[in-house]
């Protein structure tokens, strides 16, 4: 029991880093931003980069790929989705294509096998309850929780905050209120990428940087989203535990096999039975008619 | 008079007809070798290699020696992703069609990689008469079983690799040899969830059961995987000591990290684990990968001295791409292009039938021991004696190296156990 419930916090937190970022982007702009995975893969590679291969601190690799996947992001909005905002269909395959690129040429470029690592911020592990976890994955878990209260109080009492939220509430409200609609969509590409780029050095160095990692981290983002409500964030981070506890519980007693069909068997039942999530609103009239 | 003439030009059609093949390999300015591989990953990047090291070293001496006239290799190398995760079987059966159609390969070397892809593309090269060697990945029985099955339709596909039923025998003697030394019995099967691994599993609970061994449980994992440690606490709940871990995938390296993290008490015996076969795994996983064994299916794709050509091929592949021979398919791959040279030779010709012919009369003595094909169903005939057939290789990882365990022939070393395992 103890197991599941370690094991099920940890895995949510993954979940909710993974989705927190794609939420936020959708959130505001209402662009489904596909290129997240490819975004969460760059960030792995920039910091092994940095780290291994021009030898700077831990701290400030992750630093500068932060900040990379920033740029991307906000330059991904710039030149590309910004011309087909408000386009669904147009949105999706862009970004899907701006990902899929990024991705494939990261293969083409020789990132590629399994000598991409990153180190554990701390080795070792300790037993909780006659549990044994690894000390990374407990840090994981206060990273992620303060990852989850900073974006609250960030979009709770700051400027920028109280316009993104403006934005997500009611477009054309914030826009007779002053509030630059593109810059603000520009912005909240640049933090979702930012929480990808986050999310990517706090995970990776439990497993390997590989390409593939791009794929699933956007099929889970999506799936995260979905069930919790496309573009509500505390829905997304209720989902991730959600489907996480859900996901160890069929480790537990179903098998490691069937672990990916939790995620989508989520969005198929959440499409049919409420489409627009826990705490989605946007179809929400149509379902109440 | 219109008699003689159509008499004349049926004699004159039959004898092109006739002397069409013969001329045309002679016309030939080379014999062109397709590759199949999904060359992202291990299985696939190696057999390019040893593929192309051989052949640079066959042209260097004059080519292959076809009716009198030496005729370079060339090599045309396709992608057919079979061993990403999502990818159909359909892109490896195009790739594969494309060598033959577009790229005009006169043979076809190395994959499909995957066992499914394989068995799917053995119709493909029927249909177009091609001699296939595999040399890598697919460790399925069903390949050679189905050369046995449908012999006349399928006689053109070899494999010069080992298959899972030999690593299978190999891995249970090294079984044998750790309840005998070490008292372990209990054995947590993990296999990745694709034709081979689900089928070797299979084998190892059924052959480790019979040899009373318990096998505490199974778990598949899903191609991609990235986590391992609620399948690893399984295995420690259930009190397995040895876990036997079929996995070609990259990431099966971050389970023997989380392995070592977790100090789970069971020793990790690979019976394929692509991740623990690259020189660049102790680096991968920053030493946490130690005392883990793998079977890296034939020697010469780890420092050994099984023939006296296993390290001169060691030392050219290591000299040419400047990395050792990183696992399964590297010295295969290799073996797979003299073989085929000395068929040619032998048959003197290119066509399929005949070299189809040769190929089942191969006797010869090469990297990881001596090469001969079942003429039954087309596999490499095993041993665990290099001067009686081709020889496997079982290592472990020990202070930064890969050292040889099995077979006793060839090893260097023996396996040991992790501290946290020791009473």
């Amino acid at each position: 029991m103890l197991q599941i419930l370690i094991y099920g916090t940890i895995n949510s937190i993954q979940l909710a880093l993974m989705a927190l970022g794609f939420a936020l982007v959708y959130g505001i702009s209402r662009v489904p931003n596909f290129a997240h995975g490819a975004i969460y893969v760059v960030a792995g590679f920039i910091t092994w980069t940095c780290l291994k291969a021009l030898g700077l601190s831990y701290f400030l690799s992750a630093l500068i790929a932060i900040l990379i996947t920033g740029i991307l992001g906000a330059l991904i909005y710039r030149f590309m989705l910004i011309r087909v905002r408000g386009m669904a269909i147009s949105e999706i395959i862009a970004s899907y294509a701006i990902g899929l690129a990024i991705l494939e040429g990261l293969r083409w470029g020789g990132f590629k096998g399994m000598t991409y690592t990153l180190p554990v911020f701390i080795a070792g592990s300790v037993n909780l309850g006659g549990v044994p976890v690894d000390i990374h994955r407990l840090l994981l878990i206060g990273i992620g929780v303060a990852v989850i209260a900073l974006l609250w109080l960030f979009t709770h009492f700051t400027r920028i905050g109280l316009a993104l939220r403006g934005m997500a509430q009611d477009e054309r409200a914030a826009l007779m209120l002053g509030i630059d609609s593109d810059l603000m969509a520009l912005l909240a590409t640049a933090f979702g990428s930012m929480l990808a780029g986050l999310a990517a050095i706090v995970l990776l160095p439990l497993g390997n940087i590989v390409v593939e990692a791009g794929y699933n981290v956007l099929i889970l983002a999506i799936a995260v989203c979905i069930v919790g409500g496309l573009g509500s964030w505390m829905g997304a981070v209720l989902a991730a535990f959600l489907i996480g506890f859900a996901q160890i519980l069929t480790v537990k007693y179903l098998g490691s096999h069937y672990q990916m069909v939790v995620a989508l068997l989520a969005i198929i039942f959440t499409l049919i039975m409420r489409p627009s999530g826990l705490f989605g609103r946007q179809k929400e009239l149509e379902e109440r008619v | 008079m219109k008699e003689k003439r159509l008499s004349f030009i049926t004699l004159m059609s039959a004898l092109i007809l006739l002397l069409a093949p013969f001329s045309a390999a002679l016309a030939a300015d080379n014999i062109v070798i397709g590759c199949p591989l999904s060359t992202a990953f291990l299985y696939g990047w190696d057999a390019e290699r040893g593929v192309k090291l051989a052949v640079e070293e066959i042209n260097a001496q004059g080519g292959v020696n076809v009716g009198g006239k030496k005729l370079p290799f060339k090599v045309e190398v396709i992608d057919t992703r079979d061993l990403e995760p999502g990818v159909p079987v359909s892109d490896a059966l195009m790739a594969v069609e494309k060598l033959i159609l577009e790229k005009k390969a006169d043979f076809i070397i190395g994959g499909p990689v995957r066992s499914e892809a394989a068995l799917a593309a053995m119709d493909l090269l029927s249909k177009y008469k091609k001699v296939s060697i595999l040399t890598t990945g697919v460790l399925t029985p069903a390949y050679h079983a189905r050369v046995e099955k449908e012999y006349d339709k399928l006689k053109y596909c070899f494999r010069i690799h080992g298959e899972a039923g030999q690593l299978v025998k190999e891995i249970m003697a090294c079984f044998a040899e750790l309840k005998e030394k070490a008292g372990l019995n209990k054995v947590f099967i993990m296999v990745q969830d694709v034709a081979h691994a689900r089928g070797g599993g299979e084998i190892i609970a059924k052959v480790a059961a019979g040899q009373g061994w318990t096998v505490a449980g199974t778990e598949v994992y899903p191609t991609g995987t990235t986590d391992f440690s609620m399948g690893l606490l399984k295995a420690k709940d259930t009190g397995a000591q040895v876990l036997n871990i079929w996995m070609d995938m990259p990431e099966s390296s971050i389970l023997l990290k989380q392995w070592y993290e977790l100090k789970i008490p069971a020793l990790p015996f690979g019976s394929t684990l692509a991740a623990a076969e690259q020189p660049g795994f102790w680096k991968a996983t920053e030493g946490k990968g130690e005392y883990t064994l793998c079977n890296v299916v034939n020697a010469g794709n780890a420092p050994s001295k099984a023939t006296d050509w296993t390290m001169k091929f060691y030392d050219a592949y290591t000299k040419k791409w400047n990395i050792e021979p990183e696992g399964l398919g590297s010295s295969s791959s290799y073996m797979a292009v003299y073989t085929l040279k000395d068929a040619i030779e032998r048959a003197n010709s290119i066509d399929s039938d005949k070299i189809v012919d040769a190929l089942e009369k191969t006797d010869l003595m090469g990297v990881y021991g001596r090469i001969r094909f079942n003429p039954k169903n087309h596999q490499v005939i095993p041993a665990l004696d290099p001067k009686e057939g081709a020889v496997g290789t079982i290592l472990q990882w020990q202070a930064a190296k890969r050292i040889v365990v099995f077979p006793k022939s060839i090893a260097t070393g023996e396996i040991l156990l992790p501290p946290w395992m020791k009473k």
